[in-house]
């Protein structure tokens, strides 16, 4: 795909494209559905899980929609998944910082973006190449953390949240997908000697620019 | 090196928590890959003596499972008689390798490969009858979740060490070798003297008559075929110029060797012309040491390539049909050329018909110059009576042959088969008169086929 036709609504699709895979991945390696009802895919030429449910993909599908909404809109300053345990206590966030995209305005997303570096040359927008290889990089480290982390919760659910942008609008719209929650409080230092991170990895490839990591609470439920 | 792999190892596996697999490690390292087990597994082992549960390790155990009731796994009894049931193994979480057992009602041995996560390392051997060998396939860190993420590493493998030639590495890595395998010379060199062109359209019969995995041998060699009508084209080749004197040569020869009632090598011939679209991708695997030049030429000149394969032969067919009547007291072969030689190039015709019809010009005009040289030289060879069909060709003759040539193509792309054997009949009656010598007369009877 030539890259002078790429455009902002394209830079946002492989984004949500790895979003959804990243969904399906989380849902695997913390056992939220039965490892069985996952069957094995190939993305960026690599194994992935993918859930065979209807009504989850259908679900995820739904969710990274909404997420995809407000990319465009460029209000998201990240997006979470985050894994509550039965209690609905929040175990861990698979947390994807997003607020390095490039700022465009609404009405300019299919316009095809050109980026030129210092000495005037000019610079791929969407490096398919490297987008790929980066992205397997992610989810392999992705599909490891189960590793890492503390045994799955049992029993446990999930959600998509979306932290906006200081400035940013509000979803509300009719039909409303997102459901406004008190903001977690990450700044809050009292918090923070709670929680444990674990970085996944930065993706840089031309302006696909984000980080990922896990947060962790460290209580035990 | 018995230090290096330690420390390659501590940097790969626990500082950069990587998933090494013993064949990443002999291809890093440049070691055999049996030295690379044995250094994963010590490895392996000092580091958990030294910081227990630091390294995990996937083992690879081959052997013969222990035949199970079919009742095993989780009530999938499918025992219908002669019904063979494949059946996956049971649900042991450590066995990531799809195992399918056949439970026939005959013991039947089969040998398993599994790979196991070193915590079920003791269920998998426990579930073995008897196991004929174990090694680690891979260290990690922290510990695999999937086992299907050690796909990645011979992915990798293959990426990095791309260049490397595996017909010289195999013996440093230890991989395994068909004695047999010869690499493939390029076959896009011009070809040597008519004396070694006569010895490769030989070569070329014999591995063409191979069997079906040789198709694709196949289509190379119609494209060795290629090259020779490639010069008369008027696409762009930097082929030396010796090539067209050199490739006419070789292209009698190729009609030689099918006039030598090489029905198979004619249906091969047909056949790789007629799917070099489908081909030349499927070539571009197997022939990853091909240039790409090559295989980008392929799939341009495939199209190109066989309209004018079935314009020589289309005119030759012809042209033999007409000799068989005219010469009958002359070589055998030449009749087994024209019953055989009709239909398969029919078919030949009527199958790259399409890519055909958009290039319909050309062969019109190129074979009828060619017909003007190669005939000539193949019948030079054989028979020295084209000049004179060449006048018959001058005066109605060509006439003829160019009605019959464009009556084909566009005939063909209406209905391909069935056309080819109405045409059959008219073919060879149009043979037949055009090959007597001195009947311009006959042939302006046929002229307004």
């Amino acid at each position: 795909m030539p890259d002078d036709a790429a455009t902002f609504r394209m830079l946002i699709s492989q984004f949500t494209d790895f979003l959804t895979v990243a969904i399906h991945t989380v849902l695997y390696e913390r056992n939220i559905y039965p490892q069985t009802s996952f069957l094995s895919a190939r993305k960026y030429n690599f194994a992935v899980r993918q859930s065979r449910h209807p009504k989850v993909c259908e679900w995820i599908n739904d969710a990274v929609a909404a997420v995809e909404t407000e990319l465009l809109k460029g209000n998201v300053e990240r997006v979470a998944v985050v894994v509550y345990n039965k209690g609905l206590k929040p175990t861990e966030r698979f947390l994807f910082d997003v607020s390095r995209f490039p700022p465009v305005s609404f009405t300019d997303v299919d316009t095809p973006l050109e980026r030129k570096d210092s000495g005037g040359k000019i610079v791929p927008i969407l490096p398919l190449i490297d987008i790929e290889e980066q992205f397997r990089a992610t989810m392999s480290k992705l599909a490891n953390c189960g590793t890492v982390l503390k045994p799955a919760p049992v029993g446990g659910t999930f959600t998509v949240a979306i932290e906006l942008k200081g400035d940013g609008q509000a979803p509300i719209s009719h039909p409303q997908p997102w459901m406004p929650v008190e903001p977690i409080l990450d700044k809050d230092t009292a918090n923070m000697s709670q929680k444990r991170a674990h970085p996944i990895r930065a993706v840089a490839a031309g302006d696909l620019i984000f980080e990922s990591w896990i947060e962790e609470a460290r209580e035990a439920d | 090196m018995a230090q290096d792999y330690t420390e390659w190892l501590a940097i790969n596996v626990l500082n950069e928590q990587q998933l090494i697999s013993y064949r990443s490690l002999s291809r890093a390292l440049k070691v055999h890959s049996n030295l690379a087990k044995q250094m994963l597994y010590d490895f392996h082992h000092k580091q958990n003596a030294k910081k227990p549960g630091s390294v995990h390790a996937t083992y690879l155990i081959t052997g013969t499972k222990i035949k199970e009731a079919p009742l095993a796994n989780g009530g999938h009894s499918q025992h219908d008689g002669e019904d063979t049931v494949m059946q996956s193994s049971p649900p042991l979480p450590s066995s990531s390798a799809p195992q399918t057992e056949e439970q026939h009602h005959e013991p039947i041995e089969v040998r398993t490969v599994m790979l196991a996560k070193e915590e079920h390392l003791e269920n998998a051997k426990a579930s073995f009858e008897s196991v004929t060998g174990i090694h680690i396939y891979s260290l990690q860190a922290k510990g695999l979740s999937d086992v299907r993420v050690l796909t990645e590493c011979n992915r990798k493998i293959a990426a990095d060490y791309a260049s490397e030639d595996p017909l010289e590495a195999w013996k440093q890595y230890g991989t395994i070798q068909n004695s047999n395998v010869k690499r493939r010379t390029q076959r896009r060199q011009p070809p040597p003297p008519p004396a070694a062109t006569a010895g490769a359209t030989k070569a070329k019969v014999a591995t063409t008559t191979k069997p079906a995995p040789l198709d694709k041998q196949a289509s190379k060699e119609s494209q060795e075929l290629k090259p020779a009508s490639r010069p008369t084209l008027a696409k762009a080749t930097p082929e030396p110029s010796k090539k067209p004197a050199t490739t006419k040569r070789q292209n009698s020869d190729i009609f030689k060797s099918f006039a030598k009632g090489k029905t198979k090598e004619q249906e091969q011939e047909s056949q790789s012309s007629a799917e070099p679209s489908p081909k030349p991708p499927a070539e571009d695997e197997p022939m990853a040491d091909f240039s790409n030049e090559e295989s980008g030429e392929d799939v341009d000149e495939a199209d190109a390539m066989e309209t004018v394969v079935k314009g020589p032969e289309g005119k030759s067919k012809e042209k033999r049909e007409a000799d068989l009547q005219a010469m009958m007291d002359q070589e055998d072969e030449m009749m087994d050329d024209a019953a055989e030689a009709a239909p398969e190039v029919d078919q030949d015709e009527g199958a790259i018909d399409k890519p055909d019809s958009q290039t319909a010009e050309e062969p019109k005009e190129t074979v009828e110059v060619e017909n003007g040289r190669r005939r000539g030289r193949r019948r030079v060879m054989k028979k020295k009576n084209f000049k004179d069909e060449d006048g018959y060709l001058v005066t109605k003759e060509e006439a003829a042959w160019e009605s019959f040539s464009e009556d084909e193509p566009p005939a063909k792309k209406i209905k391909g088969p069935s056309v080819t054997t109405m045409q059959q009949p008219k073919q060879v009656a149009g043979g037949k008169k055009a090959g007597k010598p001195g009947q311009g007369n006959i042939m302006s009877f046929f002229g307004k086929k």
